[in-house]
């Protein structure tokens, strides 16, 4: 410790320039804004999550660039954090002008998105009744629909093939084959690391639905809970793909040969089509029980106008140019990277691109099988069903004793949201 | 409880009674110098810890979806709420189960680790760089490096393909609950993060332990070993110990990151915060109920600080003055 | 301490056992310290190892504990991404973290001194409060502060990343334990000399502490540089990222790139690993100095 008595000056010398420096260095981040520039006009600001596909992130710039009346910047927020920054951020007047989501009834009701009716209503017509009818509470429209996302299972005709397995009809059948293409390298399918991206299938391929047209709880049947119990079948197995480095979303568990059938969007199908080449298919969710029926998940992502902030007119008039008159953008962001379906039915029906092949046949099923959005099935009864994925097929608890939790839950919001 | 009467910088003796030549000049200008010695620090905790503090408890008792400036009053409502909710209640539940498990494991792995660098002479500073070096690693870093090769369910990750040596099938680590080696991949991520960092407090507390103690119970006939560690480092480092206990509960109730990157969608080892974190930011957007769980997880966290304080008498002798 | 002492013990074995020394009982040290050491060392390989792969044989049929070809062009690829500016967050991660850890020692340390040695008679009640903040779970009152910093105007500012971070209750309490046991009479001959309290502390007890600010330095470093959420949130614009989070964008982006993920990993781990090396002599030095001993 006799080094401590040594050397005080310089030590001390050294010390106090060091908090001379702090304070300077403070003083001087004080002065610089790393933030945006101050331009003249109308700023606007608008949230993207990442899209995964290449070249995603340039073209929402390029369209942001081309529009004249506003100066707009877009903020790119990695996939999992997208919610952690937007939710937060609509708190502050350092709220995004326009935002991308999904429609959801808390977001109306606690006044946080503009009513879009006076842009929308010219050209309703032309939007998939679907995509309207999924935006609007009480006759009013609240977002625009930018792209429909089908979520469908992929699987390898060859695997297939030489495990003499047919494409499956049913969850039993499905089951059945999964066993059948197991390997010692392959397993037999991948419905995602947490099962959750396959709950709302589940629910519709059983015949039942999330709510019913009243609002009230329509997932709880006996048919749910038997697929619940086929789902935890499956799980024990040892033939589904468990903890892959990368999820349901990305393909490549399905790419690298990991998985004979994986659960996917339609938005990996350029990429799955470049490493398989003709070796892919795609089929529905298969049928639950004797009442079941083929399902697929139509997601996508809409844009909204933040109602709480500063430029409200000058928003909703960026997002009228871009996803209502521009329709070579809006043609260009759905089908130039990954592939969307464009929820515009004039822009949809003269996509080359979806005509033919294996595309065409998920806009098949897209339009066959698929179910829209609900805006009254908010985060908090996602979550509940996630919860009830968790207990029952992963953990092995009564799939009816999950439900009945969830039910709990999910009535709890139904009541703070209709009354 | 130094026996030693020198009195050098790093073994200080503790205050003595000032004498009164000093203080008296001193003592008017105290309160001035006080506050301005602690003043800018004390503003900021005010204005960034405090007010949000304030703004959390007061939130608490409104209804307060999508917004942190609500209006609809609804008295203990949200406690009442949260209080009721199986998964807030549960996690409390799991997470006292899990201190229990891990206070003791991290507090024991760096102690011995300490030990173990305390005694060795050769090549000293790389072995305490390699155990302490993890700390620099942040939870976003760890929890990729865990889930990604080390414990992924496939067959390119390390742990199965050590375990396919033995013709043991791959395991899903984190998917599957049942059985839960879920925790052994984060206690081991847990350990690896933090054990350096107390070792660090130990080794520095073993630094002081007086040669003549071990000198002095060499004479008496203490065995090396066992019995001097038992009767001499043991009580010697119990201030430490304490300390690295209170450090440790902390930790053990805001647990977060791991738990958050790892256990997506379950409903298994959710601690206290994660639940809070959903609540209030994730999925529900509700601040009111998400402030009243906070409130009630720091005022247990108080409790149990007190109470461990209180057994261990952490802090006494210094405060009595 | 390695000389064998005369063994009065009851038992005359006891004095085959030295302490630290025989062969056997080296060995034994060394191998579990050896040991321990590898364990420790397995995810710092599998960084570089991932690193320095190609995709395609991180993720292969077979595990490979050592790349075929090493992929030094990796080195320079997370410079060159056109979607995340790795080299600004890369800048803005040093400028955060230097300005936390300068600005953290200085405020901490004076209030850890005003509160261990100058007698006010309401200083106890102050360290109470100092101490609740320490029970405080950070994560969840972080969106009125949020809220609070954004309304100052801070969102996408050094000041925003930085200056709500420099009032640590955990930083101020070690400083007064320390303080606490920094010897008495250094101080008062400074104060026979005529020096205030402020004289006094600048000019005798910090010049007489560099070794414990310099591992409070070490760990506040470490932390400022690896802080997530709240960068995360107040960083909205990618010119104000700092290293975790451009880091976190690469790891959930949509399309898994691994070895990109894991050099970039490897190069934000890097600069602390130097921080440390250079530091770690100070560090155990420093907190054997703190009133955390008692």
């Amino acid at each position: 410790m006799s080094a401590l008595s040594n050397n005080n000056w310089s030590r001390r010398s050294l010390f106090r320039a060091a908090a001379g420096m702090t304070a300077a260095g403070t003083l001087a981040a004080c002065g610089s804004n790393t933030g945006r520039g101050s331009g003249s006009g109308d700023t606007l600001v608008q949230y993207f999550h990442a899209y995964g596909e290449a070249g995603t992130e340039q073209a929402i710039k390029r369209y942001a660039k081309a529009y004249k009346d506003a100066n707009v910047t877009t903020q790119w927020i990695t996939g999992s954090n997208f919610e952690n920054k937007l939710f937060p951020a609509l708190l502050t007047k350092n709220a995004p002008d326009v935002f991308e989501f999904h429609p959801q009834l808390q977001l109306v009701t606690s006044g946080q998105v503009a009513d879009l009716s006076d842009i929308i209503n010219p050209v309703k017509d032309d939007f998939n009744p679907a995509d309207i009818a999924s935006h609007t509470v009480d006759g009013k429209i609240y977002g625009v629909r930018m792209i429909d996302d089908p979520q469908f299972f992929y699987y390898r005709p060859s695997l297939f093939e030489k495990a003499k397995v047919e494409v499956p009809q049913t969850l039993e059948e499905l089951i059945e084959a999964v066993n059948k293409l197991t390997t010692d390298k392959v397993k037999g399918a991948f419905l995602g690391n947490d099962i959750t991206p396959v709950q709302n299938p589940l629910i519709w391929s059983a015949g039942a639905d999330t709510l019913n047209a009243k609002n009230e709880i329509a997932y709880h049947t006996d048919a749910v809970a038997d697929g619940l119990g086929q789902l935890r079948k499956l799980f024990t197995s040892g033939n589904l793909l468990l903890d892959a480095p990368a999820d349901w979303w990305d393909p490549s568990a399905f790419t690298q040969g990991l998985t004979a059938i994986q659960w996917c969007g339609m938005w990996a199908m350029p990429v799955i089509q470049k490493a398989l080449g003709d070796d892919v298919g795609i089929f529905p969710f298969p049928k639950v029980g004797s009442a079941g029926k083929f399902s697929v998940t139509n997601g996508g992502w809409s844009m909204f106008v933040n109602a709480k902030g500063d430029n409200v007119d000058a928003a909703k008039e960026y997002v009228k140019w871009l996803w209502i008159d521009q329709k070579k953008y809006q043609e260009d962001w759905a089908l130039s990277y990954g592939f969307h379906i464009p929820p515009r039915t004039s822009i949809a029906q003269s996509a080359t691109k979806l005509k033919s092949g294996l595309p065409a046949e998920g806009v098949k099923l897209f339009s066959e099988y698929g179910h829209f959005d609900n805006i009254g099935w908010t985060q908090a009864m996602i979550a509940a069903i996630n919860d009830v994925i968790a207990n029952s097929v992963r953990k092995g608890g009564s799939p009816d004793a999950a439900l009945s939790a969830a039910d709990k839950k999910v009535n709890a919001e139904l009541k703070k949201l209709f009354g | 409880m130094s026996t030693t009467t020198e009195i050098d910088l790093a073994n200080p003796a503790p205050a003595k009674p000032a004498k009164a030549r000093s203080r008296r000049g001193l003592r008017a200008n105290a309160t001035l110098n006080f506050w301005l010695f602690t003043g800018p620090f004390l503003i900021g905790l005010i204005v960034f810890v405090f007010v949000p503090m304030g703004w959390s408890i007061y939130l608490s008792f409104f209804e307060a979806r999508f917004t942190v400036s609500p209006s609809s009053f609804i008295g203990f409502d949200n406690y009442k709420a949260i209080l009721d909710n199986p998964d807030f209640t549960g996690s409390l539940v799991t997470f006292t189960v899990f201190a229990a498990f891990i206070v003791p494991t991290t507090w024991a792995l760096s102690l011995g680790l300490a030990l173990l660098v305390h005694r060795i002479r050769f090549m000293k500073a790389f072995f305490r760089s390699v155990f302490f070096l993890p700390t620099a690693v942040s939870y976003v870093a760890a929890a990729l490096i865990w889930k990604m090769s080390i414990f992924n369910g496939v067959r390119f990750g390390m742990a199965n393909t050590i375990l396919s040596w033995f013709g043991v099938e791959n395991v899903a680590w984190l998917a599957n609950p049942d059985p839960p080696w879920y925790w052994l991949v984060i206690v081991t991520l847990r350990l690896w993060l933090q054990a350096g960092f107390y070792m660090i407090l130990f080794l520095a507390a073993l630094q002081n332990i007086p040669a003549e103690l071990y000198e002095a119970a060499a004479i008496d006939g203490a065995k090396p070993g066992w019995q001097t560690f038992r009767y001499i480092t043991l009580p010697q480092l119990r201030a430490t110990s304490t300390a690295v206990i209170l450090l440790l509960l902390i930790a053990a109730y805001q647990a977060f990151d791991e738990f958050w990157n790892l256990l997506s969608k379950a409903t298994w080892g959710q601690p206290p915060l994660v639940e809070l974190y959903k609540t209030a930011l994730g999925e529900n957007q509700d601040y009111g109920q998400g402030s009243a769980g906070a409130v009630i997880l720091t005022l247990l966290i108080l409790v149990i600080t007190l109470f461990q304080g209180r057994i261990m008498g952490f802090g006494r002798g210094e405060e009595s003055k | 301490m390695t000389t064998t002492a005369p063994d009065l013990g009851k038992t005359p074995a006891n004095a085959k056992k030295k302490r630290g020394g025989g062969v056997i009982g080296n060995t034994g040290l060394y191998l579990a310290t050896g040991v321990a050491a590898l364990l420790f060392l397995i995810p710092f390989y599998l960084i570089v190892r991932n690193a320095l792969m190609t995709d395609p044989e991180i993720t292969g049929e077979n595990w490979k504990w050592f790349p075929t070809d090493i992929q030094w062009g990796n080195i320079t690829e997370p410079f060159k991404d056109e979607t995340v500016d790795f080299g600004r967050a890369l800048w803005n991660s040093w400028v955060v973290a230097i300005l936390h850890t300068s600005g953290i020692l200085l405020i901490c340390s004076l209030a850890g001194y005003g509160l261990a040695r100058i007698p006010y008679k309401h200083a106890n009640k102050v360290f109470y409060g100092v101490l609740v903040t320490l029970m405080i779970p950070t994560a969840v009152t972080f969106v009125p502060s949020f809220v609070l910093v954004s309304s100052l105007g801070w969102v996408d500012t050094y000041r925003g990343l930085i200056i709500p971070g420099l009032f640590s209750g955990f930083t101020c309490f070690l400083f007064r334990q320390y303080f606490l046991g920094f010897p008495k009479e250094l101080e008062e001959a400074a104060r026979v000399d005529g020096l205030s309290y402020w004289g006094a502390y600048w000019r005798v007890v910090v010049p007489n502490s560099l070794n414990f600010f310099a591992a409070m330095a070490t760990i506040t470093f470490i932390s400022g540089w690896n802080s997530f959420l709240w960068p995360l949130v107040i960083g909205q614009d990618p010119s104000a990222w700092t290293i975790q989070v451009a880091l976190s964008a690469y790891m959930t982006n949509q399309t898994v790139n691994y070895h990109l993920i894991f050099m970039s990993t490897a190069i934000s781990i890097l600069p602390l690993v130097l921080v440390f090396l250079f530091l770690q002599r100070w560090l155990v030095q420093g907190i054997a100095q703190t009133g955390i001993k008692g």
